[in-house]
């Protein structure tokens, strides 16, 4: 081996404490990267490939009075149609123990090909015999039922029926069960007629060749105008993105996480240029030799950049494992929070590629700037080189330490602390970047709890119940109020809607076959309503006088192309366009995109003095009142079909992000360990290069324990000035970080809420790991003869 | 016995002329009142096979003018010449691969790289300047220990040597690439009498050898080594002469 390779593996052998810190860091962070690069790849692709393997309908047509096989025929012949299925989706309850739970009913023809909106068998036969059904593989926890179970599926007049579970399928176009509180069955039209439904395939499932909105529209449009045409009424077009319905989030999260990541790859770079900066400085006098027997810039840059890189490639390595384990970890949790299968865990060449890239290159070119700085000295400054005293005192600057008075041990820990200002800044911003994030992290979890906390409690109600048909008010008030338990009770209307333009075009619904992502409602809620209380981000909530009026939530907002108070705002119900005048927006945390309107506003398309839904505010056990509603409202002959309670939407709105919350709360953990590493890094390289000045202490009387003391001292000033600069930052950190989760999450920014617990975390752990950092450091320092410092060099 | 001695001056050094050759070399320092002149114009010529000493005290020039002849340092004014090279000419980038081969370099606390072994730490130029083939720096390193007497202890590390076998080694460093000049900066200064003269004892042997050795020291006791003694003062040149042994 080459003098210089020996060289290079001899220092890197002798610092083996502080290259083992790099390596930690840069391994710590490179588990990080490996991991999302893994789960992010992975999760999208496989997400993708699975929503696109169901082959889902670019379109679906709601056709009055039903599809049957010789008119499916004829669409599947029509222009831009490659294929075409006649399907009914409906949506009603069943009984799981003493609760009802929110349950899809998918009605497929047995005779369909299942070449659209494709499912895969898990267990079980299609078609399912008249008295059974299949249920999606994910709904069998909130169903609590398993293949061979039976399930009391309640029908239009709220009667329930019996169904034998007869095997489970994966529908990878469907949320997740639990996530939606809701359970997906599958079944004939023979099956559905049995539990009391009509049968009626009026959902016209239509594939076009091309997927993008423009061709779907157009193709939808056409379809639906022949149908027209052919005195068939449509009632509506959905046309839900090609693409999962948490598709964006994933990517935008994974993506975000993916970003935090790679700062954590970045502060372990900036660790080792500090820490190699501060093991050059003390290799000053070696580099001067090197130059004088003949090493050029260049080849002694060679030599310390490969110590960079088996440093890098040593931690890109070790960090492999604990990147599998825990990027397909992740996958696992997202695939299963997306109801995603994963077909292929292997990832593209280009994954490994950037991974290896990434673990090289980023430590390397933050490194080079000490390394060149290094490697450029010329020999006669690295000769004159005497340790890491010179130059204090030297600056102008310097003479206010002086002036740092305070006890004699404070005082010199305070004044070697400022001393090298250029360490110190440093390895602050080490210590703040790290605790930055940290408090970050925990700020945007804490905000979102705060956030999701305060969006309940504007919700008065404790249950929320969908009637099966419309009813008059005064029957359900009257019923509702005699039921013991009942504190209030707010009946009111919600209809689906469809944004239309002031030409009463009428836009496609971008509604998933879920009936749940992507939807619009416009809800009439009595004025003045005691159930909600959102919080109003512009104009004002509705008041007596606004029969036209209309107050949108932020996904409403954004779905209407963000219009202001004033302006005109147009919404169709069953293809009939009305016109509002938006009074208000307000922030509101779960459901969907929601226009609120006065009750008087919705006559014209509901009969006045009736309502679909009803609100009620409850005591004692919540479910057991809803129940006890339910029964007087169908002793009055008034069918519940569907009962959800507050806290289980609470529930559903937690099930959606809980993985994501827990992940940044893992890479703010990361990034607090590099900050901590980049921190015991600096203060033995400090302590190191004061050996001399030890040993000259000690000559002149101070005991190893008034040298520990001191060395301990200064590494707890410098994690305490850090934690003050990390929770600093971490504000401005914790609002964008907070803009981007809760844009993605609800359409508005998480408001800012600084969690006290985790800057009190902070502060404790970053002074704790300082001193415990220094501790060692010191502990050597003070070991040290009074022979052994003086004679270092 | 002593003679005096005058430099020679030419205006294109060729082989047979000196190997070493400073002309009116003057050096000064930037200092917060002005500038330090360090070095006033020196004129020096040494001829290869010649040990010459540079005495002066401390803060004469002595190690200034070592500098400027290593191309550690360039001159403010003036010309030096070595090996037939103008050093003052050679650019910044071009010095370290040129000082390697033409330049040997000895210090007072002999800085042996410390992780390295004695025979490693004398295959590093070799390494370095790309001057001996790899399967033949260490047979090299060994024969070059062996001339300076400490072969034995080739495979250790600086720190389990004396003061005097590391000079020893810190020599044979110099000597890796068979360089014409050797420069040492007060080698012997960190070392007891007897060893001190063991190493010059060296020093003149690798003159007599064929080498240009410059040897700066502010001791003037030098006799029975020195070929021949310069004295510096106040960055001047007050006395060069040749000393009969």
């Amino acid at each position: 081996m080459r003098p210089r390779t020996v060289k290079m593996w001899r220092d890197l052998s002798a610092a083996r404490g502080r290259v083992a810190l790099m390596i930690l860091a840069i391994a710590v962070a490179m588990s990080g990267v490996g991991a999302l690069l893994i789960a992010r790849t992975v999760i999208v692709r496989e997400a993708a490939a699975a929503y696109a393997g169901t082959n889902p309908a670019s379109a679906t047509l709601e056709v009055q009075g039903g599809v049957d096989a010789a008119l499916l025929a004829q669409v599947r012949t029509r222009p831009g149609v490659t294929d075409a299925a006649a399907r009914q989706t409906v949506l009603t309850r069943v009984r799981v123990g003493d609760q009802w739970r929110r349950m899809l009913l998918f009605v497929i023809a047995p005779d369909d090909p299942m070449r659209v909106a494709k499912l895969r068998l898990k267990s079980g036969a299609w078609p399912p015999a008249d008295g059974e059904l299949l249920i999606e593989r994910t709904a069998e926890p909130v169903l609590d039922a398993a293949a061979g179970d039976r399930l009391a599926v309640a029908g239009p007049s709220g009667a329930t029926t019996e169904v034998r579970v007869s095997g489970t399928v994966y529908d990878a176009a469907l949320a997740p069960a639990a996530q939606e509180s809701t359970g997906y069955g599958y079944l004939t039209p023979a099956g559905l007629a049995r539990l009391g439904f009509t049968a009626s395939a009026d959902e016209l499932r239509i594939v076009t060749p091309e997927r993008d909105e423009a061709s779907v529209e157009a193709t939808a449009t056409a379809v639906a105008a022949w149908l027209t045409a052919q005195g068939r009424q449509v009632r509506l077009i959905q046309a839900p993105p090609y693409q999962h319905p948490h598709h964006s989030q994933s990517e935008t999260i994974t993506g975000m996480f993916l970003a935090f990541a790679v700062a954590a790859l970045i502060l372990a770079g900036v660790l080792v240029a500090a820490t190699l900066g501060g093991m050059l400085a003390a290799q000053t006098r070696q580099i001067g030799i090197m130059k004088t027997v003949g090493a050029t810039t260049g080849q002694l840059l060679r030599v310390y950049l490969g110590a960079v890189a088996v440093i890098a490639a040593t931690a890109t390595v070790l960090a492999v494992g604990p990147a599998l384990l825990a990027g397909y970890g992740l996958t696992g949790l997202v695939a299963e929070m997306l109801n995603v299968e994963i077909a292929n865990r292997v990832t593209p060449w280009w994954v490994p590629a950037s991974y290896l890239a990434a673990g090289l290159a980023i430590p390397l070119a933050v490194a080079l700037v000490p390394l060149v700085r290094a490697a450029r000295i010329t020999v006669r400054t690295a000769l004159d080189e005497h340790g890491a005293g010179t130059g204090v005192g030297s600056r102008r600057s310097d003479r206010w330490l002086t002036r740092l008075r305070g006890g004699r041990l404070s005082t010199l820990a305070l004044r070697n602390l400022l001393r090298n200002r250029g360490r110190l800044v440093l390895t602050l911003a080490l210590l703040a970047a790290g605790g930055a994030m940290f408090t970050s992290g925990l700020n945007s979890s804490a905000a979102w709890r705060s956030w999701v906390d305060d969006g309940m409690a504007r919700r008065a109600y404790d249950a929320q119940l969908r009637l099966a048909s419309s009813a008059p008010v005064d029957t359900i008030t009257g019923a509702v109020n005699a039921v013991d338990g009942v504190v209030a009770a707010e009946p009111f209307v919600s209809l689906v809607a469809t944004p239309a333009t002031a030409d009463g075009r009428i836009e496609v619904q971008r509604t998933y076959p879920d009936d749940g992502h992507g939807r619009f409602l416009l809800a009439a809620l009595p004025v003045p309503t005691r159930m909600v209380d959102f919080d109003v981000t512009a104009g004002r909530w509705l008041g007596a006088g606004d029969i036209d009026g209309v107050v949108l939530n932020q996904s409403a907002v954004s779905r209407l192309g963000d219009p202001r108070v004033g302006d005109d705002v147009y919404l169709a119900v069953d293809g009939v366009v009305g016109r509002w005048r938006l009074v208000g927006t307000v922030a509101e945390a779960g459901g969907p995109a929601t226009a609120y309107t006065s009750p008087q506003s919705v006559s014209r398309f509901v009969e006045p003095g009736t309502a679909n839904m009803l609100h009620i505010i409850t005591v004692g056990d919540t479910a057991t009142v809803a129940g006890q509603v339910e029964a007087a409202l169908d002793s009055a002959g008034v069918v519940v079909g569907e009962s959800m309670l507050t806290e289980d939407l609470r529930t559903a709105i937690d099930e959606h992000v809980a993985i994501f919350i827990g992940t940044l709360l893992a890479l703010a953990t990361l990034m607090a360990a590099v900050g901590v590493l980049g921190l015991a890094a600096t203060m033995s390289i400090t302590v190191t290069q004061r050996t001399r000045e030890y040993g000259v202490m000690q000559a002149i009387g101070a005991r190893p324990a008034t040298i520990r003391r001191m060395v301990v001292l200064e590494g707890t000033l410098t994690g305490l000035l850090g934690s003050l600069v990390a929770i600093a930052l971490g504000v401005p950190l914790s609002a964008l970080v907070g803009e981007l989760l809760g844009r993605i999450s609800f359409g508005l920014p998480l408001p800012l809420h600084l969690a006290p617990g985790g800057l009190v975390a902070w502060l404790v752990l970053s002074v704790a790991a300082a001193a415990v950092a220094t501790l060692v450091a010191a502990r050597r320092a003070a070991r040290l003869t009074v022979r052994e410092t003086l004679s270092y060099q | 016995m002593t003679r005096h001695r005058t430099s020679r001056s030419s205006t294109s050094p060729r082989t047979d002329e000196p190997v070493i050759q400073v002309r009116g070399v003057a050096k000064t320092y930037p200092v917060p009142g002005g500038e330090f002149p360090a070095l006033g114009g020196v004129d020096i010529s040494v001829d290869a096979g010649e040990l010459t000493a540079v005495v002066g005290r401390s803060g004469s020039g002595k190690t200034t003018l070592l500098n400027l002849l290593a191309g550690i340092d360039r001159p403010t004014a003036g010309e030096i010449w070595v090996a037939g090279t103008a050093v003052h000419e050679v650019p910044e980038t071009k010095l370290a691969a040129w000082r390697g081969r033409a330049v040997g370099l000895v210090f007072q606390f002999f800085q042996l790289l410390p992780t390295l072994t004695v025979a490693e730490n004398v295959m590093l130029p070799m390494d370095f300047c790309g001057t001996v083939a790899a399967r033949r720096r260490r047979p090299l390193a060994l024969e070059l220990l062996d001339r300076v007497g400490i072969a034995e202890h080739a495979d250790k590390v600086p720190a389990e040597l004396s003061g005097g076998q590391q000079q020893r080694a810190a020599i044979a460093r110099a000597l890796a690439n068979d360089p014409p000049v050797l420069l040492a900066d007060e080698p012997t200064g960190n070392l007891d009498s007897a060893t001190a003269g063991s190493v010059l004892e060296l020093f003149r042997e690798l003159a007599h050898g064929g080498k240009a050795v410059v040897m700066v020291t502010h001791e003037r006791d030098l006799s029975g080594y020195a070929d021949r003694l310069v004295t510096l003062a106040d960055g001047r040149v007050v006395e060069d002469v040749v000393v009969s042994t």
